[in-house]
């Protein structure tokens, strides 16, 4: 079992008026006036998935699909409940959010690789390969901020899809650049989610979830609705929001 | 965890802490076994007048302790005097100690230091006459006097100097240094041998767990830190690299920054403000270096969390990561601000000794603190944004609370307690010893900056611990 979620739960506490001054919290406090709405972004979400498994998560916006993510990545804790991880996570969220954009294209392929938890050998064992996805040619010595947003785009996806994890988390297909870029890059997002890791996946396209995944989780509104083989799952799920 | 490497990694832990032991022994033995102190002097009033052949200085002082040498604070007209002061102490007719000083070697306005031939121990009223045999009228020196007071605080505070036999008004500055013995140097190697003891334990104790695929705290942050030191590297290198990213001179920044805040500095405290600190640019330097890296560090570090928030949003990465490499990335600059320091030194021909060994020890301790105080701050941050406006208050009144420009001894004796309560009083203390003096601290100074960089370090730790679950939601 490389993930099992143990009847995880999140809530966040909403203040109607959020402080963030010093003076204004203790005015607050000392009045009584803070006051917190609970709001339970997941609720009771149990499920197992096993190694080489493509796991899909479906459920309208807000469901808590992305909140489920990043529970599982160790980036929110759950208020109660357990998540075991076995094996490194990669996100694959957004793209370059760890860019700098003072530094080169192969200076970024280094700092990014490094924050999306890749070793310094695998870097630059595959530091071709990513350059050679990338297209960028020699345009990586020049510094980011002389890039145009596509060419930012298509380094990140490539320095995002070089790697083999043991968990690769997949937020919507991305698919950026020009037409050719972004048929290449389906390709490779496909290549990666048959690849035999154990893949989370997350989208709004049911097409895509029959397409790639083995067992699939429906989410409304913080809790698990319905969980179990994709093609059953998909159906009611289609079938739901046609009536 | 690979056993092996783990393995290796206790047997240098555990010869590197022999050896250190070894090296700060030799550093700081004589340290360790004796402590020396040295008398407060009056502060001055006026000078008594040219010493010259004819003229006999008296001054009755009180010894105490085991003294072991005198000082005096001379003046030289401003230029190089020949002949010599002869300094004789007597307990009534037996001459204690007989000492001649070459009067070229006085500094103008400056305290002259006379080492005893043999140390003192008896204590009780000696006579202190000075005579310069063959000095004469416009190649002479003069020795300073300050007026008596009420409050007894000084040797020589109880009765007038005697020029020729009359009494002046007021008494020679003058102070004692005395050598005692403390027990430290004494328990020194057995306490080397506890911890090395202990340490040996808890790394027996860490292989077995690790054997039996036990996690421990300790083996969780080994496992981390060998896992995100890459990523540490990356961030250090990406802070280093932007900061001077687009200028001209770039790194040279790093020295001239001191170099320049030192002059600037040191202009207007030498020509202003007659400051009376010997060797003064040094002792400048090294806390304008210090309290540079203390500010770079902290504020660095304060927007760690909240400048990250695109990344810790998306990423999992401990979020310690993230105010350990602004002080790493800090650090370096402060390496690099070491450079013009040793400029410094070898200008004012300092003479280099093994006590500058101890200056690592002295940037571990203060990235300790800029750590703990750091992580405080970041936490903090988190939740309130004023953080950072308020801190840029409290770093301007942390700069004038330490003795950075001024000579500690400006302080008045009523608020040195609150002054001591300052980590970096100790931390640049010590460094200034070390580098100034070119001897090892007393224990107690060991003591004091271990105890300065590590209850913040810890604190700040804590606090960061408690809190960092929660700030996701708050970014």
């Amino acid at each position: 079992m490389i993930i099992k979620a143990d009847d995880i739960s999140l809530c966040y506490r909403m203040s109607f008026d959020r402080v963030s001054g010093i003076k204004e919290y203790l005015v607050q406090l000392l009045q009584g006036k803070i006051q917190y709405q609970e709001f339970w972004a997941l609720k009771n979400v149990s499920f197992e998935v096993k190694k080489g498994e493509v796991f899909g998560i479906v459920g309208n916006n807000g469901a808590g699909k992305s909140t489920l993510l990043k529970v599982i990545s160790g980036i929110l804790k759950p208020t109660t409940g357990s998540v075991s991880v076995n094996g490194n996570v990669v996100p694959m969220l957004e793209l370059g959010s760890g860019f700098d954009f003072e530094l080169t294209g192969r200076e970024n392929i280094f700092l990014n690789g490094a924050i999306l938890g890749y070793s310094e050998s695998f870097l630059k064992e595959k530091y071709d390969e990513i350059v050679a996805f990338s297209e960028l040619g020699q345009f990586i010595d020049v510094p980011l901020r002389n890039y145009s947003s596509g060419m930012v785009m298509r380094l990140a996806f490539s320095v995002a899809t070089v790697v083999n994890p043991d968990i690769l988390i997949v937020d919507e297909i991305l698919a950026v650049g020009d037409a050719s870029f972004q048929a290449k890059s389906k390709a490779r997002m496909m290549e990666l989610m048959s690849g035999g890791t154990t893949v989370l996946f997350v989208s709004h396209s049911i097409g895509q979830i029959r397409e790639m995944c083995d067992t699939v989780l429906w989410l409304d509104h913080g809790q698990m609705k319905m969980i179990g083989e994709a093609q059953e799952v998909c159906d009611y799920y289609e079938g739901l929001r046609h009536e | 965890m690979d056993q092996n490497k783990l393995k290796k990694g206790c047997a240098i832990a555990l010869a590197g802490f022999a050896v250190l032991a070894l090296l700060l022994y030799l550093i700081g033995g004589e340290q360790f076994h004796y402590r020396e102190d040295e008398t407060d002097m009056l502060s001055q009033v006026a000078v008594v007048e040219e010493i010259t052949a004819d003229d006999t200085v008296e001054q009755e002082i009180q010894l105490n302790g085991n003294v072991v040498g005198l000082s005096l604070l001379g003046a030289t007209y401003n230029r190089t005097n020949t002949g010599t002061l002869e300094l004789e102490l007597l307990n009534g007719d037996t001459v204690l100690d007989h000492l001649s000083v070459d009067v070229s070697q006085m500094a103008d306005n400056q305290e002259h230091y006379v080492p005893l031939h043999n140390p003192i121990t008896e204590s009780g009223t000696v006579l202190l006459r000075i005579t310069a045999p063959e000095s004469e009228p416009d190649n002479a020196v003069t020795l300073y006097y300050g007026s008596l007071s009420e409050e007894r605080k000084n040797p020589a505070e109880d009765t007038p100097a005697k020029l020729n036999g009359k009494e002046i008004n007021g008494a020679l500055c003058v102070s004692l240094t005395t050598k005692t013995k403390i027990l430290f140097g004494d328990i020194y190697w057995y306490c080397v041998g506890v911890l090395l003891a202990v340490l040996g334990i808890f790394s027996l104790r860490l292989l077995k767990a690790n054997e039996r695929g036990e996690t421990t705290q300790t083996l969780k942050l080994l496992h981390a830190f060998s896992r995100y030191r890459f990523l540490m590297k990356q961030l250090v290198a990406r802070d280093f690299k932007t900061k001077y990213k687009r200028s001209v001179l770039g790194v040279l920044w790093s020295f001239l920054n001191p170099l320049l805040t030192m002059t600037v500095q040191y202009i207007i405290f030498s020509t202003l403000f007659r400051s009376s600190i010997p060797n003064f640019a040094l002792y400048l330097l090294i806390g304008v270096v210090c309290f540079s890296f203390f500010s770079e560090a902290t504020n660095m570090t304060l927007s760690s969390i909240v400048g990250n928030a695109s990344l810790i949003t998306k990423v999992y990465v401990p979020k310690y990561i993230y105010p350990v490499t602004r002080v790493l990335s800090s650090a370096v600059n402060f390496l690099l601000s070491l450079v013009p320091l040793l400029l410094v030194v070898l200008i004012t021909r300092t003479p280099i000794r093994f006590s500058f060994l101890l200056i690592p020890l002295v940037i571990l301790c203060l990235m300790a603190l800029c750590l703990g105080v750091g992580m405080l701050l970041a936490s903090a941050m988190v939740f309130f944004r004023d953080t950072q406006f308020l801190w840029g208050v409290v770093l301007m009144l942390w700069m004038y609370a330490t003795p950075i420009f001024y000579p500690e001894t400006i302080l008045p004796d009523r608020l040195l307690p609150l002054f001591k309560c300052n980590p970096l009083y100790h931390i640049i203390r010590f460094f200034r010893t070390a580098v100034m003096n070119g001897v090892s601290p007393e224990p107690k100074a060991y003591a004091l900056m271990l105890l300065a960089s590590l209850i913040p370090l810890l604190l700040g730790v804590l606090v960061f611990k408690k809190t960092q679950d929660k700030f996701i939601l708050y970014l």
